[in-house]
């Protein structure tokens, strides 16, 4: 009950206050004003068309990162040698925003869906990565003197111990560099796409269609909302013997 | 030593790349030239100046999103009425990317610079009051029970267990929420600024002084790695018997 106050409060108090003029309701028109726009807005195909662009840069940025993340975290944790070598570059690179790295990447691959897809594939990998190695090196000994005690070596130690017991750290790294994915998408499209849901706020700023900008801008809240409820639903089923604290 | 030996040898085949012609000098000049253009926009003070102008935007970002987020986090890790008001609202909130509150930010504030400092602030407030949260929530229910029993309440049994309980918790969201900081600064700047590291790094790539593009890169690269160093060494010193407890999601 009390969680459905405040964003009531603050939606009514919007809604008097652009009425009455007390904000310009040009900038921040009422919301009765986006909710309509909002119905609009999903029943034409603009919204649809860059949406599907974002998911579809989305899932194949996430794709390539994770792909690549994974292994070469799961080696950097268990193969010191390997981490030794790549650990300085990683710890060199992961505080970079990755954004700055775009107009590289368009020099690189020329400006067009593989700069924008991978530059938000670097973002996730970096994460993924790293917290993968780290879940990776600090698997509690015992467990894989345990399993080998019990006769599992090569594939069947990895595959019954090992992976399971970095499974929590390779999924929060999956899902944190996922939700790094989408904001450097949205942010490049943002910046510099023609397409996709960041393109598609810039274009409402642009033209001051701010009714049809706070819808959008609601839809998007609503995708990620259902995207991380989602992942966390999926990691609390994948790893039902862990405790949740919250 | 041997961590130097990988970046010296993509440096050196770069540069003999580039000096060949085997690389794109317009697209990759080499190495030594952008060192050269580095040390001079260092010593005619231009790279300072942009440097200062983005370290300035990231501080105000910063300070917006860190002290709002550590008070609301910690109240919402003590009140159940305040976390389960706020919780529906923020969740919405949370996952829009911070870059699109630019337009919104900029209605609402006309001085732009404001506008990119509150648009910074805006997600890093959401990591550091979850963080902080969770670290309310995950405090040894002992330690505050024999708090109470010996008589501890009020302000005295914030400032003496609950907080420091809390604070590396606190810390991990300040040093999450700081690097976010950044990351968001630099796509304003790219976006929406004339000056400062993120648009000397766009501006520079449009009009194809990729020189100046490298130097910033570079300079952006360096502003980070120091920062994760300081927060790294301000940890061990303020809060020494803490490990960093790791990201904590929303």
């Amino acid at each position: 009950m009390i969680g459905a106050a405040l964003p009531l409060l603050l939606v009514a108090g919007w809604e008097i206050a652009a009425r009455t003029a007390l904000v310009s309701p040009r900038y921040f028109p009422p919301p009765t004003v986006i909710a309509a726009m909002l119905g609009r807005l999903l029943t034409a195909g603009e919204f649809w068309g860059d949406a599907l662009t974002t998911l579809a840069r989305l899932a194949v940025a996430f794709l390539v990162a994770a792909l690549a993340g994974v292994p070469l975290g799961l080696g950097m944790g268990l193969w010191r040698p390997l981490r030794r070598a790549l650990e300085p570059a990683m710890a060199m690179l992961y505080p970079l925003p990755k954004v700055a790295l775009l107009p590289l990447f368009l020099i690189l691959l020329g400006v067009g869906e593989g700069a924008f897809v991978f530059t938000a594939a670097v973002t996730a990998f970096f994460q993924i990565a790293t917290s993968t190695a780290g879940g990776a090196a600090t698997i509690d000994p015992r467990l894989v003197e345990a399993g080998r005690n019990y006769g599992a070596r090569g594939i069947a130690l990895f595959r019954k111990v090992i992976l399971p017991a970095a499974l929590p750290a390779v999924l929060t790294g999956l899902r944190l560099g996922l939700g790094l994915a989408l904001i450097t998408v949205i942010a490049v499209e943002f910046v510099a796409a023609k397409s996709g849901l960041g393109h598609l706020v810039f274009r409402y700023w642009q033209m001051l269609l701010t009714g049809e900008m706070y819808a959008a801008f609601l839809l998007i809240g609503l995708m990620g909302l259902g995207a991380t409820r989602g992942l966390r639903a999926l990691q609390r089923r994948a790893l039902a013997w862990q405790e949740w604290r919250h | 030593m041997i961590p130097l030996i990988l970046p010296a040898l993509v440096l050196g085949a770069w540069e003999i790349a580039s000096a060949t012609g085997l690389l794109r000098p317009v697209f990759f000049p080499r190495p030594s030239t952008i060192a050269t253009l580095l040390v001079a926009q260092i010593a005619d003070g231009t790279l300072l100046g942009q440097l200062g102008l983005t370290l300035a935007r990231l501080a105000v970002a910063f300070v917006l999103a860190a002290v709002p987020g550590v008070v609301v986090g910690l109240a919402m890790g003590m009140s159940r009425r305040t976390r389960e008001g706020l919780d529906p609202l923020f969740a919405l909130i949370y996952p829009i990317p911070s870059v699109l509150f630019l337009p919104l930010v900029s209605f609402a504030l006309r001085a732009e610079e404001v506008a990119v400092a509150v648009t910074a602030a805006f997600t890093s407030f959401f990591i550091v009051a979850y963080t902080t949260m969770t670290g309310v929530q995950q405090l040894d229910r002992t330690v505050l029970e024999a708090a109470r029993h010996f008589g501890a309440r009020g302000p005295r049994l914030f400032l003496t267990v609950l907080l420091p309980g809390t604070l590396p918790a606190i810390f991990t969201g300040l040093r999450l929420g700081l690097g976010y900081t950044l990351i968001v600064v630099v796509a304003v700047e790219m976006v929406g600024a004339q000056r400062g590291l993120g648009a000397q790094l766009w501006l520079s790539w449009q009009i194809l002084r990729v020189e100046e593009m490298y130097v910033a890169l570079v300079t952006v690269a360096a502003l980070g790695a120091a920062l994760t160093w300081g927060v790294e060494r301000l940890r061990r010193r303020l809060i020494p018997w803490a490990q960093d407890i790791g990201e904590v999601g929303a």
